[in-house]
């Protein structure tokens, strides 16, 4: 937005001079912004412009870590759901040995009937769901006889995979019903499995896969740079893949299942109140991904991963000419190539500056001085107030068309209000004006035309919707 | 330096706002006026270097102190007066340390992880940028007046 009111006081020629002369390679940063269309600027435009330039600027400066909670609590959201029913699962399973499961469990609600309460948690991401109706039903085959365990497992897995293939969530959660009906008798067992996995998806998450975990982990990991665990097909391919890979190790994976399952009871009642408690306090949830280690040391690992991406990815929106970039490395090469190219322009400009002719004299006021210094604290006004002054009208040479544009610009703020209206010279020439204006006068004079002179590194910014997470 | 620095000494008490363009304007011209009165016209080169230290430290008055590498700055303006680079200026990036150079290049880069070393090199492109309009408005509007 800068760039364009910038743009017309015709100063590209002059700022495209400077930029060609300055001795480093920063003229490639630089020049394309010059270029850049001009706008018709008009009053309002501007004053809201900046203010989405400071939005946006006040976004980005939040916690990273916000967009991980919000996402987190949804999940931590459903998990109080399956207590009412793991509560009861808790008292009967204080110590299951780990290759049994209580075969008799009479008072637990239908398959089906769990299976549709769940379809109505919205909240289920539909890889969680998934994840639970696929093995549980498979749990259930393990108990019966141990014999045909695997069997059994591979045959439910591989009815299990028709489901998996359902594009929608309540396609899946259909499929699943017209499977239980078959399999009701023998899975009425993996009800409870299912609901004291459903309290520990949360945390425990994979580890039944821990024989597929790591290949699935490395996939989804990778994943993880793009975002696109939120996307229902993506996770609709992982999930795909992952029963395959079970299929054919349904043995490694029942056994890790049955051990971590006897671990996971223990935890079953801490996670699922720790959950709703650490929500409050404002810890960074991560949802465990299916297939995908839950050990602590990984997760923060994954924590700390997207963090760096979504910083990453800020500072790709900083840096000019860097959104076709991808990859870390050439990323970082941007990033310390455009710092190198900044620090060598201030260099440069300030000897340029020590060099110019002082005709401009500042000298600040003392009252105006402090109100500028405490009133900044008011930052919407001095925003602005600045945000005004880049109002490209100063620029011109024309002392008329300077003078309106100063008048109209000022008004809001008090602290420039009446040096501005009383101050403002008639004489012609833009040099003359200057040099004879009150001293608070022409300090801001300088401003108006220090930002009005130059397109913005950074104009894409104020292009740009601020994004979701903050710094 | 020490006139300057003790001039410009109340925090920025909106730190979630981010730098205020209009706060950098106030304070480096106050900066530059009086680097100007201060030093002799002749040495240009001595002035140069003033300025572009008076640049680096209202750079950091006005993104606050709740930024590492503003602190930095202005630890090392203040302690280390006698030398006189602020900037690195030759930095080379290998394929191995890019985090490194990174890290030389922002100041207090050193002493931080990687994930606030990546925050903190955003702000500070930040306030660079703003840094580098402003000054390259008060030259361009000092030189269109011309001879």
């Amino acid at each position: 937005m800068e760039a364009k009111e910038n743009n017309q006081f015709g100063l590209e020629k002059s700022h495209g001079d400077h930029i060609s002369s300055h001795s480093s390679g920063a003229a490639g940063f630089v020049t394309p912004l010059t270029s850049s269309p001009i706008l018709s600027a008009s009053m309002v435009e501007a004053f809201f412009a900046p203010s989405l330039w400071n939005h946006h600027t006040s976004s980005c400066p939040m916690n990273f870590g916000e967009s991980n909670i919000q996402t987190a609590t949804s999940g931590i959201n459903c998990v109080p759901i399956g207590k009412p029913v793991a509560m009861s699962n808790r008292g009967m399973l204080p110590s299951p040995p780990p290759g049994e499961f209580p075969h008799s469990l009479p008072h637990f609600p239908v398959d089906s009937g769990f299976i549709e309460r769940a379809a109505r948690l919205s909240c289920f991401g539909g890889s969680s769901f998934r994840g639970i109706s696929l093995f549980g039903p498979s749990q259930s085959m393990a108990p019966p006889s141990d014999a045909s365990k695997d069997v059994n497992g591979a045959r439910v897995l591989k009815a299990e995979l028709n489901v998996v293939s359902l594009p929608v969530e309540h396609g899946t959660i259909k499929g699943i019903t017209t499977n239980s009906k078959r399999d009701r008798s023998i899975s009425h067992v993996g009800t409870s499995n299912n609901e004291s996995r459903e309290g520990n998806f949360c945390e425990d998450g994979q580890e039944r896969h821990t024989g597929s975990a790591d290949a699935a982990g490395n996939s989804s990991s990778s994943d993880l740079g793009a975002n696109k665990r939120r996307k229902a097909t993506e996770e609709m391919e992982k999930e795909k893949d992952q029963v395959l890979r079970a299929l054919q190790s349904s043995t490694e994976t029942t056994k890790n299942n049955t051990e971590t399952k006897h671990k996971s009871y223990k935890h079953s009642g801490k996670n699922a109140k720790d959950n709703s408690e650490a929500a409050k306090e404002g810890y960074v949830h991560v949802r465990a991904q299916r297939g995908q280690a839950t050990n602590s040391h990984s997760l923060a690992e994954r924590v700390r991963r997207e963090k760096i991406s979504e910083r990453m990815k800020y500072l790709q929106e900083l840096v000019p000419g860097c959104s076709k970039v991808t990859g870390k490395a050439v990323m970082l090469d941007e990033i310390i190539n455009y710092v190198q190219s900044l620090q060598r322009q201030v260099e440069f400009l300030s000897m340029k500056l020590a060099a110019v002719n002082p005709q401009l004299d500042f000298s600040i006021e003392g009252p105006l001085a402090k109100n500028l210094l405490h009133s900044h604290g008011g930052s919407s006004s001095a925003a602005g107030f600045s945000q005004e002054m880049i109002y490209p009208q100063v620029y011109s040479s024309q002392q008329g068309l300077a003078h309106a544009g100063i008048s109209s610009m000022l008004n809001p703020s008090d602290a420039f209000r009446r040096p501005m209206n009383t101050e403002i010279p008639m004489t012609s020439g833009y040099k003359e004006t200057s040099l004879q204006m009150h001293n608070s006068w022409n300090e801001q004079l300088v401003m108006q035309m220090a930002y009005g002179a130059n397109p913005p590194l950074n104009s894409q910014v104020i292009n740009r919707k601020p994004d979701g997470f903050t710094i | 330096m020490d006139s300057k620095s003790s001039a410009c000494s109340s925090p920025n008490p909106n730190p979630t706002l981010g730098p205020s363009k209009l706060m950098l304007a106030f304070r480096f011209l106050r900066a530059l006026s009086l680097v100007r009165r201060t030093t002799p016209a002749s040495s240009r080169t001595c002035r140069g270097r003033r300025i572009e230290r008076a640049a680096y430290a209202s750079m950091a008055y006005t993104a606050g102190a709740s930024r590492a590498w503003s602190r930095a700055v202005l630890r090392r303006l203040h302690h280390r007066a006698r030398r006189r680079a602020v900037a690195p200026r030759r930095l080379s990036t290998t394929a191995g340390n890019r985090a490194e150079a990174l890290r030389r290049l922002v100041p207090g880069g050193g002493g931080m992880d990687y994930c606030t070393l990546l925050e903190e090199t955003a702000d500070y492109i930040k306030c660079l940028s703003m840094q580098v309009e402003l000054m390259q408005g008060i030259v361009d509007s000092a030189s269109s007046y011309g001879p």
